[in-house]
Protein backbone atom coordinates (compact mmCIF):
# COMPACT_ATOMS: atom_id res chain seq x y z
CA UNK A 1 0.00 0.00 0.00
CA UNK A 2 1.30 3.48 -0.86
CA UNK A 3 -0.55 6.61 0.12
CA UNK A 4 0.53 9.81 -1.58
CA UNK A 5 -0.88 13.17 -0.59
CA UNK A 6 -0.01 16.21 -2.67
CA UNK A 7 1.25 18.84 -2.18
CA UNK A 8 3.79 17.53 0.32
CA UNK A 9 4.06 21.00 1.81
CA UNK A 10 1.14 23.39 2.14
CA UNK A 11 1.31 27.17 1.62
CA UNK A 12 -2.31 28.35 1.48
CA UNK A 13 -3.42 26.18 4.39
CA UNK A 14 -1.74 24.83 7.51
CA UNK A 15 -2.61 21.15 6.96
CA UNK A 16 -0.61 18.43 8.69
CA UNK A 17 0.59 16.29 5.79
CA UNK A 18 1.61 13.32 7.96
CA UNK A 19 -1.77 13.34 9.68
CA UNK A 20 -3.61 13.15 6.34
CA UNK A 21 -1.44 10.22 5.19
CA UNK A 22 -1.94 8.41 8.51
CA UNK A 23 -5.73 8.74 8.38
CA UNK A 24 -5.94 7.41 4.80
CA UNK A 25 -3.61 4.48 5.57
CA UNK A 26 -5.73 3.51 8.56
CA UNK A 27 -8.89 3.85 6.51
CA UNK A 28 -7.57 1.56 3.75
CA UNK A 29 -6.79 -1.10 6.33
CA UNK A 30 -10.21 -0.91 7.93
CA UNK A 31 -12.00 -1.02 4.56
CA UNK A 32 -10.08 -4.13 3.51
CA UNK A 33 -8.31 -2.18 0.78
CA UNK A 34 -4.82 -2.28 2.28
CA UNK A 35 -3.24 -3.53 -0.93
CA UNK A 36 -4.38 -0.48 -2.93
CA UNK A 37 -2.28 2.53 -3.82
CA UNK A 38 -3.99 5.87 -3.27
CA UNK A 39 -3.08 9.37 -4.36
CA UNK A 40 -4.93 12.35 -2.95
CA UNK A 41 -4.44 15.68 -4.67
CA UNK A 42 -5.52 18.59 -2.50
CA UNK A 43 -6.31 21.92 -4.15
CA UNK A 44 -5.25 24.24 -1.37
CA UNK A 45 -6.00 27.41 -3.33
CA UNK A 46 -9.74 27.20 -2.70
CA UNK A 47 -11.70 26.86 0.55
CA UNK A 48 -14.53 25.05 -1.25
CA UNK A 49 -15.16 21.41 -0.39
CA UNK A 50 -15.69 19.42 -3.58
CA UNK A 51 -14.17 15.95 -3.89
CA UNK A 52 -14.11 13.40 -6.70
CA UNK A 53 -12.58 10.14 -7.86
CA UNK A 54 -10.26 10.79 -10.80
CA UNK A 55 -9.02 7.23 -11.33
CA UNK A 56 -9.11 3.77 -9.79
CA UNK A 57 -5.74 2.20 -10.66
CA UNK A 58 -4.15 3.65 -8.64
CA UNK A 59 -7.06 5.22 -6.81
CA UNK A 60 -6.72 8.95 -7.42
CA UNK A 61 -8.84 11.44 -5.54
CA UNK A 62 -9.05 15.21 -6.03
CA UNK A 63 -10.30 17.33 -3.13
CA UNK A 64 -10.60 21.02 -2.44
CA UNK A 65 -9.10 22.11 0.88
CA UNK A 66 -12.46 22.92 2.47
CA UNK A 67 -13.36 19.22 2.38
CA UNK A 68 -10.62 18.39 4.89
CA UNK A 69 -10.72 21.66 6.85
CA UNK A 70 -11.57 22.07 10.51
CA UNK A 71 -14.57 24.44 10.49
CA UNK A 72 -13.64 25.62 13.99
CA UNK A 73 -10.02 26.53 13.18
CA UNK A 74 -9.47 28.28 9.88
CA UNK A 75 -7.10 26.60 7.40
CA UNK A 76 -6.23 23.60 9.61
CA UNK A 77 -6.87 19.91 8.95
CA UNK A 78 -9.58 17.92 10.72
CA UNK A 79 -8.74 14.21 10.70
CA UNK A 80 -12.43 13.25 10.99
CA UNK A 81 -13.16 15.12 7.77
CA UNK A 82 -10.30 13.35 5.99
CA UNK A 83 -11.73 10.02 7.13
CA UNK A 84 -15.33 10.88 6.22
CA UNK A 85 -14.67 12.36 2.78
CA UNK A 86 -12.03 9.83 1.74
CA UNK A 87 -13.99 6.99 3.32
CA UNK A 88 -17.08 7.74 1.23
CA UNK A 89 -15.04 7.86 -1.97
CA UNK A 90 -13.14 4.67 -1.19
CA UNK A 91 -16.39 2.87 -0.39
CA UNK A 92 -17.76 4.00 -3.74
CA UNK A 93 -14.70 2.48 -5.46
CA UNK A 94 -15.13 -0.73 -3.43
CA UNK A 95 -18.86 -0.88 -4.20
CA UNK A 96 -18.25 -0.50 -7.93
CA UNK A 97 -15.61 -3.24 -7.88
CA UNK A 98 -17.94 -5.61 -6.00
CA UNK A 99 -20.06 -6.28 -9.10
CA UNK A 100 -23.23 -5.22 -7.28
CA UNK A 101 -22.99 -1.72 -8.74
CA UNK A 102 -22.31 -2.56 -12.38
CA UNK A 103 -25.60 -0.95 -13.36
CA UNK A 104 -24.86 2.30 -11.50
CA UNK A 105 -24.32 5.37 -13.67
CA UNK A 106 -20.78 6.71 -13.98
CA UNK A 107 -19.89 9.25 -11.27
CA UNK A 108 -20.30 12.12 -13.73
CA UNK A 109 -23.80 10.89 -14.64
CA UNK A 110 -25.09 10.45 -11.09
CA UNK A 111 -27.91 12.84 -10.25
CA UNK A 112 -27.72 14.74 -6.95
CA UNK A 113 -30.48 12.59 -5.38
CA UNK A 114 -28.66 9.39 -6.46
CA UNK A 115 -25.31 10.66 -5.21
CA UNK A 116 -26.70 11.72 -1.84
CA UNK A 117 -28.43 8.32 -1.43
CA UNK A 118 -25.13 6.51 -2.11
CA UNK A 119 -23.31 8.83 0.31
CA UNK A 120 -25.91 8.14 3.00
CA UNK A 121 -25.39 4.39 2.47
CA UNK A 122 -21.61 4.90 2.79
CA UNK A 123 -21.84 7.13 5.85
CA UNK A 124 -23.99 4.63 7.71
CA UNK A 125 -21.32 2.00 7.14
CA UNK A 126 -18.48 4.32 8.16
CA UNK A 127 -20.41 5.22 11.31
CA UNK A 128 -20.73 1.54 12.26
CA UNK A 129 -16.95 1.23 11.80
CA UNK A 130 -16.55 3.82 14.53
CA UNK A 131 -15.93 6.96 12.50
CA UNK A 132 -17.77 9.99 13.96
CA UNK A 133 -20.83 10.71 11.83
CA UNK A 134 -23.38 13.54 11.90
CA UNK A 135 -26.55 11.53 11.28
CA UNK A 136 -28.93 14.52 11.45
CA UNK A 137 -26.79 16.47 8.98
CA UNK A 138 -27.05 13.63 6.47
CA UNK A 139 -30.76 13.24 7.09
CA UNK A 140 -31.09 16.93 6.22
CA UNK A 141 -29.03 16.42 3.05
CA UNK A 142 -31.26 13.50 2.11
CA UNK A 143 -34.49 15.40 2.80
CA UNK A 144 -33.28 18.26 0.61
CA UNK A 145 -32.80 15.86 -2.29
CA UNK A 146 -35.68 13.42 -1.70
CA UNK A 147 -38.32 15.51 0.00
CA UNK A 148 -39.34 16.45 3.52
CA UNK A 149 -41.69 13.48 3.88
CA UNK A 150 -42.13 10.38 6.04
CA UNK A 151 -41.43 8.25 2.96
CA UNK A 152 -38.09 10.00 2.43
CA UNK A 153 -37.20 9.54 6.11
CA UNK A 154 -38.00 5.82 5.90
CA UNK A 155 -35.81 5.51 2.79
CA UNK A 156 -32.99 7.29 4.60
CA UNK A 157 -33.31 4.90 7.52
CA UNK A 158 -32.93 1.84 5.29
CA UNK A 159 -29.90 3.27 3.48
CA UNK A 160 -28.22 4.35 6.73
CA UNK A 161 -28.80 1.09 8.60
CA UNK A 162 -27.95 -1.48 5.91
CA UNK A 163 -24.54 -2.97 5.11
CA UNK A 164 -24.86 -4.92 1.88
CA UNK A 165 -27.00 -3.14 -0.67
CA UNK A 166 -26.66 -3.33 -4.44
CA UNK A 167 -27.27 -0.40 -6.80
CA UNK A 168 -30.64 -1.81 -7.86
CA UNK A 169 -31.66 -2.07 -4.19
CA UNK A 170 -30.59 1.53 -3.58
CA UNK A 171 -32.58 2.57 -6.65
CA UNK A 172 -35.64 0.73 -5.34
CA UNK A 173 -35.30 2.37 -1.92
CA UNK A 174 -35.02 5.89 -3.29
CA UNK A 175 -37.96 5.28 -5.62
CA UNK A 176 -40.10 4.92 -2.50
CA UNK A 177 -39.25 8.52 -1.58
CA UNK A 178 -40.26 11.49 -3.70
CA UNK A 179 -37.12 12.72 -5.47
CA UNK A 180 -36.59 16.45 -5.65
CA UNK A 181 -34.74 18.23 -8.49
CA UNK B 1 -22.92 45.99 36.31
CA UNK B 2 -20.22 47.42 34.10
CA UNK B 3 -20.94 49.65 31.12
CA UNK B 4 -19.42 49.51 27.62
CA UNK B 5 -18.48 45.87 27.52
CA UNK B 6 -15.42 44.98 25.36
CA UNK B 7 -15.90 42.32 22.70
CA UNK B 8 -13.13 40.08 24.02
CA UNK B 9 -15.00 39.71 27.32
CA UNK B 10 -18.20 38.33 25.82
CA UNK B 11 -19.18 35.16 27.69
CA UNK B 12 -19.00 31.98 25.63
CA UNK B 13 -18.59 28.35 26.66
CA UNK B 14 -15.95 25.93 25.38
CA UNK B 15 -17.96 25.01 22.29
CA UNK B 16 -17.29 28.39 20.68
CA UNK B 17 -14.17 29.51 18.80
CA UNK B 18 -13.63 32.98 17.39
CA UNK B 19 -11.80 34.42 14.41
CA UNK B 20 -11.07 38.08 13.89
CA UNK B 21 -12.03 39.93 10.74
CA UNK B 22 -8.30 40.20 9.91
CA UNK B 23 -7.86 36.41 10.08
CA UNK B 24 -10.84 35.88 7.78
CA UNK B 25 -9.66 38.49 5.31
CA UNK B 26 -6.10 37.16 5.30
CA UNK B 27 -7.11 33.73 4.07
CA UNK B 28 -5.30 33.63 0.68
CA UNK B 29 -7.67 31.00 -0.69
CA UNK B 30 -10.41 32.19 -2.95
CA UNK B 31 -13.80 31.02 -4.19
CA UNK B 32 -14.06 33.98 -6.48
CA UNK B 33 -12.67 34.89 -9.86
CA UNK B 34 -9.04 35.79 -9.62
CA UNK B 35 -9.18 38.95 -11.71
CA UNK B 36 -11.65 41.56 -12.84
CA UNK B 37 -11.31 40.16 -16.41
CA UNK B 38 -12.29 36.61 -15.48
CA UNK B 39 -15.92 35.67 -16.11
CA UNK B 40 -18.24 36.11 -13.14
CA UNK B 41 -20.21 33.09 -11.93
CA UNK B 42 -23.18 32.69 -9.64
CA UNK B 43 -22.39 32.04 -5.98
CA UNK B 44 -25.95 32.63 -4.79
CA UNK B 45 -27.29 30.12 -2.25
CA UNK B 46 -29.67 27.82 -4.10
CA UNK B 47 -30.76 24.16 -3.72
CA UNK B 48 -29.32 23.43 -7.17
CA UNK B 49 -25.80 23.73 -5.77
CA UNK B 50 -24.31 20.34 -4.78
CA UNK B 51 -23.04 21.96 -1.56
CA UNK B 52 -26.36 23.71 -0.88
CA UNK B 53 -27.26 22.07 2.41
CA UNK B 54 -23.83 22.47 4.00
CA UNK B 55 -23.71 26.10 2.82
CA UNK B 56 -27.15 26.68 4.35
CA UNK B 57 -26.04 25.01 7.59
CA UNK B 58 -22.99 27.25 7.80
CA UNK B 59 -25.09 30.36 7.10
CA UNK B 60 -27.62 29.25 9.72
CA UNK B 61 -24.84 28.98 12.29
CA UNK B 62 -23.69 32.47 11.31
CA UNK B 63 -27.25 33.69 11.88
CA UNK B 64 -27.32 31.98 15.28
CA UNK B 65 -24.12 33.66 16.57
CA UNK B 66 -25.33 36.92 14.98
CA UNK B 67 -28.54 36.70 17.00
CA UNK B 68 -26.58 36.08 20.20
CA UNK B 69 -24.50 39.20 19.52
CA UNK B 70 -27.55 41.25 18.49
CA UNK B 71 -29.17 40.32 21.82
CA UNK B 72 -26.03 41.37 23.64
CA UNK B 73 -25.85 44.63 21.66
CA UNK B 74 -29.48 45.65 22.20
CA UNK B 75 -29.20 44.77 25.88
CA UNK B 76 -26.06 46.89 26.22
CA UNK B 77 -27.81 49.89 24.63
CA UNK B 78 -30.51 49.66 27.33
CA UNK B 79 -27.85 49.74 30.03
CA UNK B 80 -24.82 51.68 28.74
CA UNK B 81 -26.50 55.10 28.48
CA UNK B 82 -28.15 57.27 31.10
CA UNK B 83 -31.82 57.80 30.37
CA UNK B 84 -32.28 61.34 29.08
CA UNK B 85 -31.80 63.34 25.92
CA UNK B 86 -29.22 60.99 24.36
CA UNK B 87 -31.16 57.85 25.17
CA UNK B 88 -34.82 58.58 25.89
CA UNK B 89 -36.80 56.02 27.85
CA UNK B 90 -38.88 55.22 24.76
CA UNK B 91 -35.69 54.34 22.86
CA UNK B 92 -34.61 52.05 25.67
CA UNK B 93 -38.02 50.39 25.64
CA UNK B 94 -37.59 49.73 21.92
CA UNK B 95 -34.14 48.27 22.57
CA UNK B 96 -35.60 46.10 25.36
CA UNK B 97 -38.25 44.85 22.96
CA UNK B 98 -35.51 44.15 20.42
CA UNK B 99 -33.50 42.22 23.02
CA UNK B 100 -36.61 40.11 23.66
CA UNK B 101 -37.01 39.49 19.90
CA UNK B 102 -33.33 38.56 19.56
CA UNK B 103 -33.58 36.13 22.47
CA UNK B 104 -36.46 34.44 20.68
CA UNK B 105 -34.40 34.40 17.46
CA UNK B 106 -31.52 32.74 19.32
CA UNK B 107 -33.86 29.96 20.42
CA UNK B 108 -35.34 29.59 16.93
CA UNK B 109 -31.87 29.54 15.37
CA UNK B 110 -30.72 26.88 17.83
CA UNK B 111 -33.65 24.68 16.91
CA UNK B 112 -33.16 25.28 13.19
CA UNK B 113 -29.48 24.40 13.56
CA UNK B 114 -30.44 21.17 15.30
CA UNK B 115 -32.99 20.42 12.55
CA UNK B 116 -30.28 20.91 9.93
CA UNK B 117 -27.79 18.74 11.81
CA UNK B 118 -25.48 21.48 13.07
CA UNK B 119 -23.91 21.54 16.51
CA UNK B 120 -23.60 24.77 18.47
CA UNK B 121 -20.07 26.07 17.91
CA UNK B 122 -19.48 23.82 14.90
CA UNK B 123 -18.24 26.83 12.94
CA UNK B 124 -16.07 29.81 13.82
CA UNK B 125 -17.79 32.81 15.40
CA UNK B 126 -17.03 36.21 13.89
CA UNK B 127 -17.74 38.87 16.52
CA UNK B 128 -17.67 41.87 14.20
CA UNK B 129 -21.41 42.32 14.79
CA UNK B 130 -21.01 43.07 18.49
CA UNK B 131 -18.06 45.33 17.70
CA UNK B 132 -20.45 47.54 15.73
CA UNK B 133 -22.58 47.76 18.87
CA UNK B 134 -19.77 49.17 21.01
CA UNK B 135 -19.95 52.85 19.96
CA UNK B 136 -20.18 55.37 22.78
CA UNK B 137 -22.88 57.33 20.90
CA UNK B 138 -26.34 55.67 20.90
CA UNK B 139 -27.10 57.26 17.53
CA UNK B 140 -24.07 55.57 16.00
CA UNK B 141 -25.24 52.26 17.46
CA UNK B 142 -28.65 52.76 15.87
CA UNK B 143 -26.99 53.48 12.53
CA UNK B 144 -24.44 50.68 12.77
CA UNK B 145 -26.55 47.98 14.38
CA UNK B 146 -30.19 48.69 13.55
CA UNK B 147 -29.71 50.14 10.09
CA UNK B 148 -26.60 48.42 8.73
CA UNK B 149 -26.58 45.18 10.61
CA UNK B 150 -30.24 44.46 10.91
CA UNK B 151 -30.44 45.58 7.28
CA UNK B 152 -28.02 42.79 6.43
CA UNK B 153 -30.21 40.44 8.49
CA UNK B 154 -33.12 41.34 6.19
CA UNK B 155 -30.99 40.33 3.18
CA UNK B 156 -29.80 37.10 4.82
CA UNK B 157 -33.24 36.03 6.07
CA UNK B 158 -34.76 36.71 2.66
CA UNK B 159 -32.10 34.50 1.04
CA UNK B 160 -32.64 31.72 3.61
CA UNK B 161 -36.42 31.96 3.34
CA UNK B 162 -36.20 31.61 -0.45
CA UNK B 163 -33.82 28.67 -0.06
CA UNK B 164 -36.25 26.96 2.35
CA UNK B 165 -39.16 27.51 -0.04
CA UNK B 166 -37.26 26.14 -3.05
CA UNK B 167 -35.95 23.15 -1.12
CA UNK B 168 -39.40 22.42 0.31
CA UNK B 169 -38.15 22.72 3.91
CA UNK B 170 -41.32 23.74 5.76
CA UNK B 171 -39.65 24.79 9.02
CA UNK B 172 -36.83 26.82 7.53
CA UNK B 173 -39.06 28.92 5.26
CA UNK B 174 -41.63 29.49 8.02
CA UNK B 175 -39.14 30.46 10.75
CA UNK B 176 -37.11 32.74 8.50
CA UNK B 177 -40.28 34.53 7.41
CA UNK B 178 -41.26 35.26 11.01
CA UNK B 179 -37.78 36.40 12.01
CA UNK B 180 -37.65 38.55 8.87
CA UNK B 181 -40.77 40.39 10.04
CA UNK B 182 -39.01 41.24 13.32
CA UNK B 183 -35.89 42.43 11.51
CA UNK B 184 -37.93 44.81 9.37
CA UNK B 185 -39.31 46.28 12.63
CA UNK B 186 -35.80 46.59 14.11
CA UNK B 187 -34.52 48.46 11.07
CA UNK B 188 -37.59 50.72 11.11
CA UNK B 189 -36.97 51.51 14.79
CA UNK B 190 -33.37 52.40 13.94
CA UNK B 191 -34.42 54.61 11.02
CA UNK B 192 -37.08 56.40 13.10
CA UNK B 193 -34.85 56.99 16.13
CA UNK B 194 -31.93 58.09 14.01
CA UNK B 195 -34.09 60.76 12.35
CA UNK B 196 -35.71 61.84 15.61
CA UNK B 197 -32.49 62.11 17.66
CA UNK B 198 -30.58 64.02 14.99
CA UNK B 199 -33.45 66.23 13.84
CA UNK B 200 -31.66 69.40 14.95
CA UNK B 201 -28.13 68.12 14.67
CA UNK B 202 -27.16 67.60 11.00
CA UNK B 203 -23.53 67.02 11.89
CA UNK B 204 -24.38 64.13 14.22
CA UNK B 205 -26.72 62.68 11.60
CA UNK B 206 -23.99 62.86 8.95
CA UNK B 207 -21.57 61.19 11.33
CA UNK B 208 -24.08 58.42 12.05
CA UNK B 209 -24.78 57.82 8.36
CA UNK B 210 -21.06 57.71 7.67
CA UNK B 211 -20.66 55.11 10.43
CA UNK B 212 -23.51 53.14 8.88
CA UNK B 213 -21.67 53.14 5.54
CA UNK B 214 -18.53 51.84 7.20
CA UNK B 215 -20.46 49.05 8.92
CA UNK B 216 -22.40 48.27 5.73
CA UNK B 217 -19.14 47.90 3.86
CA UNK B 218 -17.61 45.82 6.63
CA UNK B 219 -20.58 43.50 6.59
CA UNK B 220 -20.41 43.14 2.85
CA UNK B 221 -16.85 41.90 3.40
CA UNK B 222 -15.59 39.59 0.72
CA UNK B 223 -18.60 40.55 -1.36
CA UNK B 224 -20.81 38.16 0.60
CA UNK B 225 -23.88 40.38 0.07
CA UNK B 226 -24.63 42.37 -3.06
CA UNK B 227 -26.99 42.49 -6.02
CA UNK B 228 -24.43 40.62 -8.12
CA UNK B 229 -25.03 36.88 -8.51
CA UNK B 230 -21.42 36.45 -7.48
CA UNK B 231 -22.52 37.20 -3.92
CA UNK B 232 -23.85 34.45 -1.70
CA UNK B 233 -26.64 36.70 -0.34
CA UNK B 234 -28.75 39.14 -2.37
CA UNK B 235 -30.05 42.59 -1.45
CA UNK B 236 -33.72 42.50 -0.36
CA UNK B 237 -34.92 45.83 -1.79
CA UNK B 238 -38.62 45.42 -1.03
CA UNK B 239 -38.15 44.53 2.64
CA UNK B 240 -35.65 47.38 3.02
CA UNK B 241 -38.28 49.77 1.71
CA UNK B 242 -40.72 48.42 4.30
CA UNK B 243 -38.06 49.01 6.93
CA UNK B 244 -37.88 52.71 6.14
CA UNK B 245 -34.97 52.88 3.71
CA UNK B 246 -35.49 55.40 0.92
CA UNK B 247 -34.82 54.21 -2.68
CA UNK B 248 -31.70 56.42 -2.69
CA UNK B 249 -30.45 54.82 0.52
CA UNK B 250 -31.00 51.34 -0.93
CA UNK B 251 -29.09 52.35 -4.09
CA UNK B 252 -26.29 53.55 -1.85
CA UNK B 253 -26.09 50.21 0.00
CA UNK B 254 -26.21 48.38 -3.36
CA UNK B 255 -23.33 50.45 -4.75
CA UNK B 256 -21.31 50.06 -1.59
CA UNK B 257 -21.84 46.29 -1.57
CA UNK B 258 -20.76 46.03 -5.18
CA UNK B 259 -17.64 48.09 -4.40
CA UNK B 260 -16.93 45.71 -1.57
CA UNK B 261 -17.28 42.71 -3.89
CA UNK B 262 -14.91 44.24 -6.44
CA UNK B 263 -12.46 45.21 -3.72
CA UNK B 264 -12.58 41.66 -2.37
CA UNK B 265 -11.85 40.25 -5.83
CA UNK B 266 -8.87 42.59 -6.16
CA UNK B 267 -7.59 41.91 -2.63
CA UNK B 268 -7.91 38.15 -3.01
CA UNK B 269 -6.14 38.28 -6.36
CA UNK B 270 -3.27 40.25 -4.80
CA UNK B 271 -3.04 37.96 -1.78
CA UNK B 272 -3.20 34.90 -4.01
CA UNK B 273 -0.46 36.29 -6.27
CA UNK B 274 1.74 37.10 -3.26
CA UNK B 275 1.36 33.53 -1.96
CA UNK B 276 2.16 32.08 -5.39
CA UNK B 277 5.24 34.35 -5.66
CA UNK B 278 6.43 33.32 -2.22
CA UNK B 279 5.93 29.69 -3.21
CA UNK B 280 7.94 30.20 -6.42
CA UNK B 281 10.80 31.81 -4.46
CA UNK B 282 10.84 28.84 -2.11
CA UNK B 283 11.11 26.43 -5.04
CA UNK B 284 14.02 28.28 -6.73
Amino acid sequence: MAVTVTPSEFHFVKFDHADAVRVVEELLGRLGMAARDVTINIDETTPLGRSEIKGTDPITIAVESGAFENPKVLRTLLADNVANVTGRLLLRVRDRESGAFDDAPADSALTLPQLVAWEVYSNGRLGRMGYPMQRQRWLYHFRNRHGFTDAADAAFERLWETDDLSWSEISTIIATAAPVG
Amino acid sequence: MRRFFPVQDLARDVRFTRASMAELQNDPRSTRRRSADAPARSNRLSPARPDATDSARRLMHGIFVGEVQALEGAGRTCWDFTTGDDAPLALKLDMARQAWDEARHVEISCKLGEWMGTEIGEYIENTVLFEAACSSDPVLRLAGVNRALEGLAIDVFTTMKEFGELAGDPYLAFCEDWMLADEVTHVKMGSDWLRRLTENDPERRAQALEFQSVVDKLFSYGGTRSESNESFVGLARRFRELAGFTPEEIDEVAALSLDSLNEAVANRAALHARTVDALAEDVH
